[in-house]
């Protein structure tokens, strides 16, 4: 049986609605290298309904790109309604580990606490995750496939 | 002013340490580099700096796991967290600017991102937001949907 224990807790980060209510947001924070070596730190909501990962379309210069929309273009059904994204693949290093993913570009709304989502497709699978709702916590295991004694 | 040739053996970007022109400036320096520096009752300058001992002595599965270990004094500011705690502030003096945080402070400001990357080329992973000019609130639809 596989062991559901977790070795790193992800706690939520408040943030004011726009009626000014607090609301708690899973973020796990990723670097991304760039095309040129560089290396930038993100803040993703981790976000089960993103198949993809997902960063605002104005960050384009940091994969390198003259524009948000020289990729390849999905056209997307997000929570907002339908939506386009230009995909492109880059480097990611989510909790210690470099993963080569897809990663869109999307037009999303602007906070300064968020670059955009954190997708299922290849990153997921190199983790488990508990998510706490009542505890305002995200775990993690970095070792999904370890068995139980 | 000269530095021992040591500093620049050390560590070779740090030659860029040298093209600062004045004490304060040499030091604000090492302060964006993440360098720890002292000064001495006589005025001299020393640094504290890493030397690597062993090309991947951790199994990189459990590099996160370890590093939960290292001293507090260690562990690297979360940029995150201090953008958080200090948003208000932040907004009031960079609203609508792009800025780089390293090593909880902000390293750098520009009107657009292609000039905040000319502006960062030496930060060590700046985590890189756009201030809004308007009210930080959130309106993604994440959370926002009840069911």
């Amino acid at each position: 049986m596989i062991s559901k224990n977790f070795e790193l807790v992800v706690p939520f980060y408040e943030v004011q609605d726009p009626a000014g209510n607090s609301i708690y947001i899973p973020l796990v924070q990723a670097i991304l290298m760039t095309p040129q070596n560089s290396r930038f730190q993100l803040s993703l909501i981790f976000d089960t309904g993103a198949n993809v990962t997902t960063l605002r379309a104005d960050l384009y210069p940091l994969l390198g790109l003259a524009s948000w929309d020289v990729g390849q273009r999905r056209d997307t059904s997000t929570a907002g309604g339908p939506s386009v994204a230009y995909q492109y693949q880059g480097t990611l290093e989510v909790f210690g580990k470099t993963i080569n993913c897809p990663i869109h570009l999307m037009q999303m709304a602007l906070h300064p606490l968020v670059h955009g989502l954190l997708g299922r497709d290849t990153v997921y699978r190199e983790f488990g995750f508990g998510f706490w709702e009542c505890k305002n916590e995200l775990y993690v295991t970095l070792n999904p496939l370890v068995s139980t004694p | 002013m000269t530095f021992p040739e040591t500093l620049e053996r050390t560590e070779p970007s740090l030659s860029t340490i040298t093209a600062a022109r004045t004490p304060e400036e040499i030091l604000d320096t090492l302060d964006r580099f993440g360098i720890e520096w002292f000064i001495s009752e006589e005025g001299t300058l020393s640094i504290k700096y890493w030397q690597v001992v062993a090309d991947k002595f951790i199994p990189l599965e459990q590099v996160a796991i370890i590093k939960q270990r290292m001293p507090a004094t260690c562990v690297q500011e979360n940029e995150l967290e201090w953008l958080s705690e200090n948003l208000d502030s932040l907004k009031e003096e960079y609203a609508g600017k792009w800025i780089a945080i390293c090593k909880n402070r902000v390293a750098a400001f520009a009107t657009n991102l292609p000039e905040l990357l000319n502006l960062t080329r030496e930060c060590d992973k700046p985590f890189i937001t756009q201030i809004p000019a308007g009210p930080v609130v959130w309106t993604f639809t994440y959370d926002l949907q009840k069911l």
